[in-house]
């Protein structure tokens, strides 16, 4: 029996002001299996995976590496120990070439001491290749789409010939084509006996590479399994703590009147959407689906005017709506929940309270033209009470909270505006099981309530659970519109790839 | 235990009014090193009124900070403004007046270096706005056409022999409190009123914060970065008028520095370089301990030159601790 881990985290206790967020966590990972980890936003798996990486000092607990203990004082050192990682985030300089990302902090030297561009980038075409990526070195990564930018992260972190591999969350901006190359790479890993830890929310992914999985639910390790001997119900009631039947909860709502008609939209940039025409009626949840590239964000920022259109019209209950900017459209009831939650959601340094107050400010505003501060923070408790955000105060900054609780203040944020109409931008993106199927219950209360929804998903299961209609784009076009009964991944798939 | 939370709390408390506990234990270390003798009210007084006109230019640049934004042209705006102010303040009998022979009600000075200070607010926020031109390169344009427009206005001269009426405004009093400090105090609550009551206000935070978000919330953010270089605009008209007044006179050395002193004294005031954060007492405070500093390096026979030197590394630390405090949490 092979009893030496290529990594044991032992014991691991980590305490934030207020929080301890991990409490004796213990984990170990064979050499050459991909060991999923997964649980809620907040169990604490980006933590350790801090801890691990040396960008957090854990209070107690040891780090063992191939049986010999690790103390690793910043990344860089854990880099130099063998443990690489794909962050969640993208993390390039986007000005500069893919070659010289992947070797950022480590270029190789010619004898004058000055960087060996020409070997960095014979390397790097050769690793490339090797992982059958279709990229030059010296191309600016930030010229690449997202989804390229990301496997070349991939690429990078691979590069290090790290005996550890950690992948946070790699796939989120990733094609179902793209998914299948980074699995291929993941292989090819596993087969050069490195321990790949993945981390993702996606089920599906967890059981198409994973060989292990561990749970982790409030800081604490719930348990390592076979991923064999899992089923996704096991798995869901493991990570929230209880039985979770259903994915997505039960609405009746009564489909109603056009609520938003859109004609003919094409935006000035001839490789975004083009003339695109749809419907959305009270009470229906209308899906968009697509691949990454689609235009779907594009096409929604410019209904909600944050983006220019060049042709086309906008109807909001049948009154066309000329110039839109954001604000018109939230005096015509139109509310917007964007898919960058940091980069377009949160205002980090501003509390619960005000992040929900900010889109309503006109409507509490006294005789003298001056705040009702008091009133303003009832409504946004209120409304944060009613989708049960969990925060320790409305005081406390939004940067704070966990992912799902920031989105439930942004969802607060849009109620508080009491739309007729809300668009959610991938709505559970990097959202946690749980959280998830709470969302899907306010949606469902909306819809019931009249309101209509746009929903742009990603997620298959969801598109197909939750929409009365799918519409699906491709390369900025509309291929076709499904029917409840119509909508199968299949079909959603097939339209999606029209043009590809 | 209960010594470590007591501790816990202390420290807590100590990093939520940094700015406080700053100002107050260098009043303390001042009287302990003059034995009391530099805590006298007349001393007090004259650090007051030696620190009002700036406080104008904080508030300012603290609200546009605020926004995330910056403005280097503090300097030479108030030296515009307070040369076009004393313009029309001059004596008629006085030979070299710039309006020679003239007399204006004492509205105009007031009047024309407000909308001066205004004119280049606009000017500033419509470039950084609407142009999208950097805030500090914008501002640093700026501040060379307002250092070039003053010196052909006033033809590099000085521009003296003030209206005793112009010079009371800023040296009478009422009672024992001075105008100056009453200004200052109105035009504080003013814009206390502005930043913490108003949907505007609001705005300045959010759009420093996060002016993606803020414009997805509906924001109008060309609109609100205008106008909070406007209202900064405003203030350092009515910098240039009060400053004029209490020295009598104007000249190219007018003000000169006063971004740097303003910049500082908001940043020690926990105004964030990072946008989205500060308040009206904060830069108030930062003002007066900064002025502190000055003065009781003054009092304890420090070379000016040292001074200089003292005040960089203030600023220098105070950012420092700014940018660890928000930074990004990992």
């Amino acid at each position: 029996m092979d009893t030496t881990f290529a990594l044991e985290m032992e014991g691991i206790t980590k305490t934030f002001p207020g929080v301890k967020a991990l409490d004796e966590v213990t984990l170990r990972v064979k050499p050459g299996t991909v060991h999923a980890l997964m649980g809620e936003n907040g169990a604490g798996k980006s933590t350790l995976m801090k801890c691990l990486f040396g960008i957090y000092q854990e209070d107690k607990g040891i780090i063992k590496l191939n049986g010999k203990e690790h103390r690793f004082k910043d990344s860089h050192d854990a880099l130099n120990q063998g443990v690489s990682m794909i962050h969640q985030e993208l993390s390039n300089v986007p000005e500069r070439s893919v070659a010289e990302n992947l070797y950022l902090g480590r270029e190789p030297l010619n004898k004058f001491g000055l960087i060996d561009h020409k070997k960095m980038n014979v390397d790097t075409s050769t690793l490339l290749k090797d992982l059958e990526i279709n990229v030059k070195p010296q191309v600016r990564i930030g010229s690449l789409s997202i989804s390229m930018q990301q496997t070349c992260e991939i690429a990078k972190a691979v590069s290090y010939n790290a005996s550890v591999v950690v992948m946070d969350e790699p796939t989120s901006s990733l094609t179902d084509n793209e998914v299948q190359h980074l699995f291929k790479i993941i292989n090819q890993l596993r087969d050069q006996n490195v321990a790949v830890i993945y981390i993702s929310h996606k089920m599906e992914e967890i059981f198409a590479i994973a060989d292990e999985v561990s749970v982790m639910r409030d800081g604490q390790m719930i348990g390592t399994y076979d991923v064999a001997e899992m089923t996704n119900e096991k798995l869901i009631s493991l990570m929230v703590g209880r039985d979770a039947t259903l994915r997505f909860p039960e609405f009746k709502s009564n489909v109603g009147e056009v609520l938003l008609k859109v004609e003919n939209l094409s935006s000035p940039n001839p490789r975004s959407f083009q003339d695109v025409c749809f419907e959305v009626h009270r009470g229906e949840i209308l899906g968009i689906g697509g691949l990454v590239g689609a235009q779907r964000t594009e096409l929604m920022e410019a209904i909600f005017g944050v983006r220019a259109t060049s042709t086309g019209k906008i109807y909001v209950d049948n009154d066309e709506i000329l110039n839109m900017t954001p604000r018109k459209a939230i005096d015509h009831g139109i509310g917007m929940i964007t898919e960058d939650r940091r980069g377009s959601g949160i205002f980090p340094l501003m509390n619960i309270s005000s992040n929900t107050s900010i889109a309503s400010l006109k409507e509490y505003l006294n005789k003298l033209h001056l705040l009702k501060h008091k009133e303003m923070k009832e409504e946004s408790v209120r409304y944060n009470k009613a989708l049960r955000t969990k925060t320790p105060t409305m005081e406390t900054l939004i940067q704070n909270l966990s992912g799902g609780n920031q989105q439930k203040v942004i969802i607060s944020r849009w109620l508080m505006t009491l739309p007729d109409i809300l668009i959610m931008d991938e709505p559970t993106r990097g959202i946690d099981v749980g959280a998830k199927y709470e969302i899907y219950q306010i949606m469902g209360q909306l819809v019931e309530q009249g309101k209509a929804i746009i929903m742009v998903s990603s997620e298959m299961p969801e598109l197909i659970g939750m929409s009365h209609r799918v519409m699906v784009l491709c390369s900025g076009k509309c291929t076709g519109v499904l029917d409840k009964s119509e909508c199968t991944q299949e079909n959603i798939m097939r339209l999606a790839t029209k043009f590809m | 235990m209960e010594m470590k939370k007591l501790l816990n709390d202390s420290k807590k408390v100590a990093t939520q009014y940094t700015t406080w506990v700053t100002f107050v234990g260098l009043l303390l270390l001042l009287s302990i090193l003059t034995n009391g003798q530099a805590l006298r009210w007349s001393s007090i007084r004259n650090l007051l009124i030696a620190e009002s006109v700036r406080s104008f230019a904080a508030l300012g640049v603290g609200m546009i900070i605020i926004t995330k934004g910056i403005d280097l042209s503090i300097g030479y705006v108030v030296c515009l403004t307070a040369s076009v102010a004393a313009s029309f303040a001059q004596n008629p009998d006085y030979s070299s007046a710039i309006y020679a022979g003239q007399s204006f009600p004492l509205i105009v000075p007031i009047i024309a270096a407000v909308a001066a200070g205004g004119l280049f607010g606009l000017f500033n926020g419509y470039l950084i706005a609407y142009g999208k031109l950097p805030p500090f390169i914008a501002t640093l344009g700026s501040m060379s056409i307002a250092k070039g427009l003053q010196l052909i206005y006033t033809r590099a001269a000085v521009v003296g022999s003030l209206n005793q009426n112009f010079k009371n405004i800023s040296q009478g009093s009422v009672g024992p409190v001075p105008n100056l400090i009453i200004y200052v105090a109105i035009v504080a609550f003013i814009v206390w009123v502005l930043l913490k009551h108003t949907r505007q206000g609001t705005h300045f935070y959010a759009i420093g914060g996060n002016a993606q978000a803020a414009r997805v919330s509906g924001i109008n953010v060309e609109r609100d970065l205008m106008m909070v270089y406007f209202y900064a605009g405003l203030l350092y008209g009515t910098a240039g008028t009060l400053l004029a007044s209490r020295l009598g006179l104007a000249n190219s050395l007018t003000a000169n520095g006063m971004e740097l002193d303003a910049i500082a004294a908001v940043t020690v005031g926990g105004v964030s370089q990072n946008g989205g954060v500060g308040r009206v007492s904060g830069m108030m405070v930062g003002v007066f301990t900064m002025g502190l500093i000055n003065y009781g390096m003054s009092f304890l026979g420090v070379d000016s030159y040292y001074q200089q030197l003292v005040k960089g590394f203030i600023i220098i630390v105070a950012v420092y601790f700014d940018m660890k405090k928000y930074a990004r949490r990992a």
